[in-house]
């Protein structure tokens, strides 16, 4: 039993509790918890099936928005699946198990994750912790079959997942053109632009506002008039006509 | 190589072939061409059943004859599937039942039940896949991607666990449960186009179940037969309503989870044939629902004289649990008006699935007292 196989169920932990963030972190730990036990190729490629997993999911999701405010779960979800990470070391410990089943713990962690949580990142997150843990968990008992099916589960997951993610969630870069947009809307004259109830840069039809205002320049002083606020009504029906 | 094993390949290859064959045939003869590969697969496996590869040759692949008869099933069922398609325009959505039933075939017969279980992610990525392609599925999609992937989990954890212990049984139980979608614990299938994947999907999740007995000892055992009890009295309590119907589709699967876990495994597959020939989406028609509630004569009503005489030795308060279930959701899954008066179905489907039904129920004993399981 090493630190890193002590911190990895903690790490997933936090995975449960706070999201995707702390996959890398998790992957990078898993890694070395497998390469401590010794270098052997089995080792080798699975810390780095366990590399890929962590790292490259986190990296695709930063092209893309994040979907906040779909989350209801409360704050007791890490609580429970500490419980039963407690019930499983306690069953392994009756059982007459040697070893802490870190890989396991990690596996639970993740199911808790893909459960309990209603955001799709969230619940993908959880599923690539569930792989790092069977394939910890298949390495520490040298069961090259399980970290092969294993890895195959982490392709089709990480492929399936980053289709979905494709398919459903705004990119960033998006967001960076509508930005430049904005900002050289704001670079022309104010005039033009923001006056009175003039609808907002993003409605659909913001010429017919901004030719209206165009003709009204006389409304601005009569605004500051209290009495006359009234007045421009019928100027308005007026100006189709 | 002889000819045994050489008919055990082909039959395996026989399916993939076709998928390869359906898809690139034209939409308009794409059916015809479906049913006859189709058709040559039941009799490929039927060969591999009667004249099986044993001994050496056959050495590390599984070799019961139970899980051959199984085999038979999943190919039936792949027939059937056939029979009831339209003309398909989408060519993946065309081989997914033959793609969809090699993987599972083969995931029954692997040396290693955790290949097995690798080789039933493969055919649900690849299910979800052609099903998710169409906008607008992604979603109902990963939900299936999510619920397929927690129940391997939770098999693949019972097994790193120490063999036989009850944590690994328990673990192993709620997974292979999962796979099975068994409701109300299992996968949210939609009606449409479930006889494609799922049918074959659980189908090989029960034939794996008994295979996995070995490491998960008693304690998988007992679960597998509280999750199906608890699926039965579900069933039973939810009536004539839409969800009591919804329940009744899977109502073979809980059977032959109980059967699987009482250690019935003919009465197990007789479920399975169940299972495959009228579960799922087919539950609504008439003979289909006829088959599911147990009447005689058919395979799932053998099944349960069966398995209430191999659990009356294992477990009395089992079952009288089990009999009383049976029984209310038999009574309260009727129709109202009964099951109508069309006994022989008139479409070539439900004509071919109510006989392979009848002559399941019949021959499955027959060959149980000569001596072939």
């Amino acid at each position: 039993m090493t630190l890193a196989a002590i911190l990895a169920p903690l790490l997933a932990l936090c995975v449960v509790a706070r999201g995707m963030g702390f996959l890398p972190v998790l992957g990078g730990v898993t890694a070395v918890a497998m390469l401590v036990d010794g270098v052997a190729s089995l080792q080798e490629t699975a810390a780095a099936f366990v590399l890929l997993f962590s790292i490259g999911p986190v990296w695709f999701l930063s092209y893309y928005q994040q979907d906040r405010g779909q989350e209801r779960s409360g704050p007791t979800v890490p609580f429970f699946a500490l419980g039963l990470m407690v019930v499983l070391l306690l069953a392994s410990a009756r059982s007459g198990a040697p070893q802490f089943p870190a890989g396991l713990c990690v596996v639970l962690a993740g199911l808790v994750a893909v459960t309990y949580r209603q955001a799709m990142i969230w619940q993908w997150a959880g599923l690539l912790t569930c792989i790092n843990g069977v394939m910890l968990a298949g390495v520490i008992e040298k069961q090259v079959m399980v970290v092969g099916v294993a890895a195959l589960a982490g392709c089709v997951i990480s492929v399936l997942g980053g289709l979905y993610v494709h398919r459903v969630m705004p990119r960033v870069a998006v967001v960076r053109a509508s930005g430049r947009k904005d900002a050289d809307r704001k670079s022309k004259p104010a005039e033009t632009r923001f006056r009175g109830e003039a609808p907002l840069p993003s409605d659909p039809v913001p010429a017919f506002g901004t030719t209206r205002l165009a003709k009204e320049p006389p409304r601005a002083p009569a605004d500051e008039e209290g009495n006359e606020t009234d007045k421009p009504a019928p100027k308005a029906e007026d100006d189709p006509a | 190589m002889t000819v045994p094993v050489f008919l055990a390949a082909l039959a395996f290859a026989w399916p993939l072939l076709g998928a390869v064959v359906v898809m690139s045939a034209p939409t308009v003869r794409s059916r015809e061409v479906a049913v006859w590969m189709a058709a040559i697969g039941c009799v490929l496996a039927l060969a591999v059943f009667l004249f099986p590869a044993t001994g050496a040759v056959a050495a590390g692949w599984d070799d019961d004859p139970v899980q051959r008869a199984g085999r038979v099933m999943l190919a039936f069922g792949l027939l059937l599937t056939v029979l009831e398609s339209r003309d398909m325009a989408d060519r993946f959505l065309r081989g997914l039942p033959h793609v969809s039933t090699a993987l599972a075939g083969l995931a029954c017969v692997t040396p290693d039940p955790v290949v097995g279980l690798g080789i039933l992610e493969a055919s649900l990525a690849y299910g979800v896949f052609v099903f998710g392609r169409p906008a607008g599925q992604a979603r109902a999609g990963w939900a299936l991607v999510r619920t397929g992937s927690v129940g391997m989990f939770l098999v693949l954890g019972g097994l790193l666990l120490p063999g036989a212990s009850p944590s690994a049984g328990l673990m192993m139980a709620c997974g292979i449960v999962m796979l099975a979608g068994l409701t109300p614990f299992g996968q949210p299938w939609r009606e449409e186009n479930d006889t494609f994947l799922f049918l074959p999907f659980a189908g090989a999740a029960l034939l794996l179940s008994m295979r996995l007995r070995p490491h998960g000892g008693e304690a998988f055992d007992t679960a597998l037969v509280a999750a199906g009890l608890a699926s039965v009295w579900l069933t039973a309590c939810a009536g004539r309503s839409d969800d009591g119907l919804r329940l009744f589709r899977t109502f073979p699967s809980a059977l032959a989870l109980i059967a699987v876990g009482a250690r019935a495994d003919v009465a197990a597959l007789l479920f399975l044939c169940g299972w495959c020939l009228a579960g799922g989406s087919r539950s609504g028609r008439s003979w289909a629902a006829r088959a599911l509630a147990c009447f005689p004569p058919g395979a799932p009503f053998v099944g349960c004289l069966l398995l209430l005489s191999v659990m009356s030795d294992w477990s009395w308060v089992f079952t009288v649990l089990t009999v009383a279930g049976i029984l209310c959701a038999v009574v309260r899954a009727v129709p109202a008006g009964g099951f109508g008066q069309d006994i022989w179905p008139r479409d070539t489907a439900g004509r071919v699935a109510c006989s392979v039904l009848v002559v399941t129920g019949f021959l499955v004993p027959l060959a149980m007292m000569l001596g072939a399981f």
